[in-house]
């Protein structure tokens, strides 16, 4: 979902030829750290964050912040493998599955003293489900699994009674001031992940209405964000809090003196919000910035840099881009056209020659550093031959797929890279397919109603590193919302309805693989590759803990706890 | 029917107490201004009318995103609700008017709980130092360099100018701050180890504004520059200027007298103008700069179809530009005696 960013991922993300360690590093805090008046990161964040409110921010820019301002009840481990505690220094589930009960933090305290308590738990999270203030974050992860929240959609949000009925009926309970219980409207086995998503946030009742001046109707959309427009009010649990919001230029972070756990070493962070990548980069020469994402423009100079090229890191996302096929086209409704496309492409090239190596081929789905990455279906390897062998077997002519155009933003990232695709089309196949370039929010409308007959590079960041977030996307249900090809397999959602809740992780992962083989094999869509970040980083940055989630072009920002600077 | 014997007197139709006002020059002044603010009623209308017609014809609604997951529709139509775009459009327009008329031009779709006139009032200071400096830059840099040059034309000292004004002219002000940052920022700094460089990006009250100042100035410095070689060359030849050597006056009189005053009325016409490219131009340099000022928030609202801020700042530029061209008329009054301000 995080996706939102594609195009600005596609045009600064970049990879290599050559691989730069990017989890690597120690963590062990270096004797040469710099006095606490240096301890300041200045990193260039892209965009200005659209909303200081956690519930209501969906961007990695936005996380970029929400997330260090507001710490949630559980975290994805380094490695991705689980969750492990934050707010809630434990939790359990019941024999059902049914009933999730986070034990909080006895000494968490909000950044500016007060104790964090169960029912700002429960008051955060009717604040993110209030139909009213319409959070886009809220359907599908938190709608479909709460128990009571499944008719979210329904809700009159001009009526402050039904909207109250419908948050006093959601399972979210408070039975201690350290107890928060969340129920669920059946298993579902990736709900420690949820509330992992920054959006699960605790928010301050009193803080609220303060700044609202005094309790207000649910339908207000007004007062329930006054408390999220200054610094002062922006009041959270996590580790940093908001000391400065410069609109368009940049947000500051320090660290939040009353935050329960180990003190970030960093004094400052500077996320600044310079939109064009190449001023960034120039900020970063003039040693301005500490930490940027290379323009792809500038990747082979950064490469061929003595200096920069130190600095340099290529760093694997939790991402997958591919080509999607509308499966309610002739001849696109048949597997077989759209397995000869798919192989008819030489990924390799793809990335090395158009994303600058920045990335790694991919046939399959689940990205590598998850959970379910698996690398021994290889349907969709390159292979002009068997493309066409399978084109002649669907009884599909050349002149019917040259027909088919291949839709595609208007933007120069995605312009390069179709025109490459079609390129190996109609080098491999003979055919004469075109690129049919339009405007970014053209597109958007177009795919929502199948008005499309290719359409790429097409992909997903991960919200969290579970695999229900992946193979969701493929479901009859998600048709024109995320599934834009609308390609259906016969047992796939039932698959995952069962994967999805299964409580036995090792038959959870049996599912999903044999979900990714159908997916695979039916050539759902087209795999391409796996993007990588190309990011520089001054050498006097250190402990950074990378992981696949970070942010975009903020490598170890998941982590900035133990990040330092360095004596330089 | 009678025939309408010549136009009746300027202001016959105000009342007789308003009417003694146009025969004086100041009054048929105030009058004019007066006119021309209560025409920018209809003015502003049309602006808010096209642009609302073409925001809502744009494809894309301000809650679609560039890729990836979409929103689902359960979320659009709460949030369709909750900013009013579930309304007819035209009601959606009306309402919209009438709001104005109160100065309230809506809350941001994009940045939660914000007001338009709140962003715009955190926005505007850094457009308005930037363009204000531009402009007094420009006048006189152009006006002199123009001046210079044909005074001495056919010089060296007039090729240069040219030259330079030629070659400023030709380059779009995205290029030339491009190259400006590579020059300047980051080839300066590699150069002196990081002693001396301008920097590439941000606003502050110091060195900050070297490199947008000049950016967003080239043009117009350029552009005033050739313009006023052009009408200066032009009043030399004139009779009066011969009539004024004749006399023995000064050079220094002459010059700055009777050749700068005359030559200015074609250069104060395109000051208007100016204005207008100072202000369209901060959306482009504002952006290569990165500073938060009103032309990067305007690019910002139109790439994520903020309705409510588009108007806002389309409203505002048009009201700037109408008032800079008002005071262009204005000032002719006061610069050539011989401008009459009739309709």
């Amino acid at each position: 979902m995080r996706l939102g960013t594609r195009i600005r991922a596609i045009s600064l993300v970049s990879a290599g030829l050559f691989v730069v360690s990017a989890c690597g590093g120690s963590n062990t805090v270096s004797q040469n750290l710099a006095p606490a008046s240096q301890q300041i990161l200045r990193a260039n964040n892209g965009v200005e964050p659209n909303s200081f409110d956690p519930t209501q921010q969906t961007y990695t820019y936005e996380g970029a912040v929400g997330r260090h301002v507001f710490e949630t009840l559980l975290r994805p481990k380094l490695d991705n493998s689980d969750v492990e505690p934050a707010a809630a220094k434990s939790y359990d589930v019941s024999t059902d599955g049914l009933t999730y009960t986070f034990h909080l933090q006895t000494n968490a305290k909000w950044s500016d003293g007060k104790p964090v308590t169960a029912s700002d738990w429960v008051y955060g999270f009717k604040h993110l489900l209030n139909p009213a203030l319409a959070a886009g974050y809220v359907d599908p992860f938190f709608d479909t699994t709460i128990a009571g929240a499944a008719n979210y959609g329904t809700i009159d949000v001009s009526s402050a009674s039904a909207i109250d009925a419908f948050l006093n009926g959601l399972g979210v309970s408070a039975p201690d001031a350290n107890t928060f219980v969340i129920k669920l409207q059946a298993p579902a086995a990736y709900f420690k992940w949820v509330v992992t998503l920054w959006q699960a946030a605790p928010i301050r009742k009193d803080v609220v209405e303060a700044a609202a001046g005094g309790t207000f109707a649910s339908t207000d959309t007004t007062k329930a964000f006054a408390w999220a427009n200054s610094a002062t009010t922006i009041i959270g649990n996590g580790a940093f809090k908001i000391s400065e919001i410069a609109a368009k230029d940049h947000v500051t972070l320090v660290p939040n003196p009353n935050y329960w756990g180990k003190a970030a070493i960093l004094q400052k962070i500077i996320l600044y919000e310079i939109s064009d990548g190449n001023t960034a980069y120039s900020q970063y020469q003039t040693g301005a910035l500490d930490m940027i994402g290379v323009p792809l423009a500038d990747v082979t100079v950064v490469r061929n840099d003595p200096v920069l090229n130190k600095q340099a890191k290529l760093i694997p996302t939790n991402s997958n881009y591919w080509i999607s096929y509308n499966g309610k086209k002739t001849p696109l409704d048949k597997a077989d056209v759209r397995m000869a496309l798919s192989k008819s492409i030489d990924r390799t090239k793809l990335v090395n020659d158009i994303n600058h190596g920045n990335g790694a081929p991919m046939t399959g789905f689940i990205p590598k550093g998850m959970s379910g990455y698996d690398t021994t279906d290889n349907a969709q390897s390159f292979d002009p031959t068997a493309a066409k062998a399978l084109l002649t077997k669907a009884g599909v002519t050349v002149a019917d797929l040259s027909k088919l155009k291949l839709l595609t933003r208007n933007s120069t990232g995605s312009k390069t890279t179709n025109q490459f695709l079609v390129d190996q089309w109609n080098t491999n196949l003979g055919t004469s397919i075109q690129v049919d370039v339009i405007d970014s929010k053209t597109v958007t409308s177009r795919i929502r109603k199948g008005q499309f007959d290719i359409y790429g590079l097409d992909g997903w960041i991960g919200d969290y590193p579970d695999q229900q977030d992946w193979f969701d996307i493929f479901q009859t249900s998600a048709c024109h919302s995320l599934n834009w090809g609308c390609i259906t397999i016969p047992g796939y959602d039932a698959l995952i309805t069962k994967a999805d809740g299964e409580l036995d992780q090792v038959q959870r992962n049996k599912d999903y693989l044999t979900a990714q083989k159908m997916l695979i094999d039916n050539a759902v869509v087209g795999f391409m590759f796996q993007p990588y970040e190309y990011d520089l980083v001054k050498p006097y940055v250190g402990g950074l803990s990378i992981t696949t989630g970070d942010d975009q072009n903020l490598p170890g920002d998941l982590r900035w706890t133990t990040a330092y600077i360095t004596a330089h | 029917m009678a025939v309408i014997a010549g136009r009746p007197k300027r202001g016959a139709l105000l009342p007789s107490r308003l009417a003694s006002l146009t025969d004086s020059r100041a009054g048929s002044l105030a009058i004019f201004i007066v006119r021309r603010i209560l025409w920018m009623v209809p003015v502003v209308f049309f602006v808010i009318l096209i642009t609302f017609v073409l925001m809502h014809l744009a494809p894309g609604s301000p809650w679609d995103k560039n890729g990836g997951r979409q929103l689902s529709q359960t979320v659009v139509n709460n949030l369709n609700a909750r900013y009013g775009l579930n309304k007819p459009v035209t009601e959606q327009f009306w309402l919209y008017l009438v709001n104005v008329l109160h100065f309230d031009f809506g809350l941001s779709y994009q940045y939660e709980g914000k007001t338009v006139a709140s962003l715009i009032m955190t926005s505007w200071p850094y457009t308005v130092a930037i363009g204000v400096i531009s402009f007094l830059l420009i006048i006189p840099v152009g006006v002199g360099l123009g001046v210079l040059a044909a005074l001495r034309q056919n010089s060296r000292v007039d090729y240069i100018t040219m030259g330079f004004a030629t070659f400023a002219a030709s380059f779009p002000n995205f290029v030339v701050g491009a190259l400006m940052v590579v020059a300047f920022s980051v080839l300066m700094y590699k150069a002196t180890g990081g002693n001396f460089f301008l920097p590439a990006a941000g606003f502050g009250p110091d060195d900050h504004l070297v490199l947008p100042v000049i950016t967003l100035s080239l043009l117009p410095i350029a552009f005033t520059a050739r313009l006023t070689r052009a009408s200066t060359l032009d009043t030399i030849r004139q009779d009066f200027i011969r009539t004024a050597w004749a006399k023995g006056l000064s050079e220094r009189l002459v010059v700055v007298r009777h050749i700068l005053k005359n030559s200015l009325i074609p250069v104060v016409t395109t000051l208007g103008p100016t204005f207008a490219f100072l202000v369209t131009g901060s959306v482009i340099v504002e952006t290569l700069f990165s500073i938060p000022g009103i032309g990067r928030s305007f690019v910002v609202a139109i790439e994520s179809r903020d309705y409510p801020m588009i108007l806002g700042t389309t409203v505002l530029f048009s009201v700037i530009i109408a008032l800079a061209n008002l005071a262009v008329d204005v000032a002719y009054v006061f610069i050539d005696p011989r401008v009459r301000l009739t309709e």
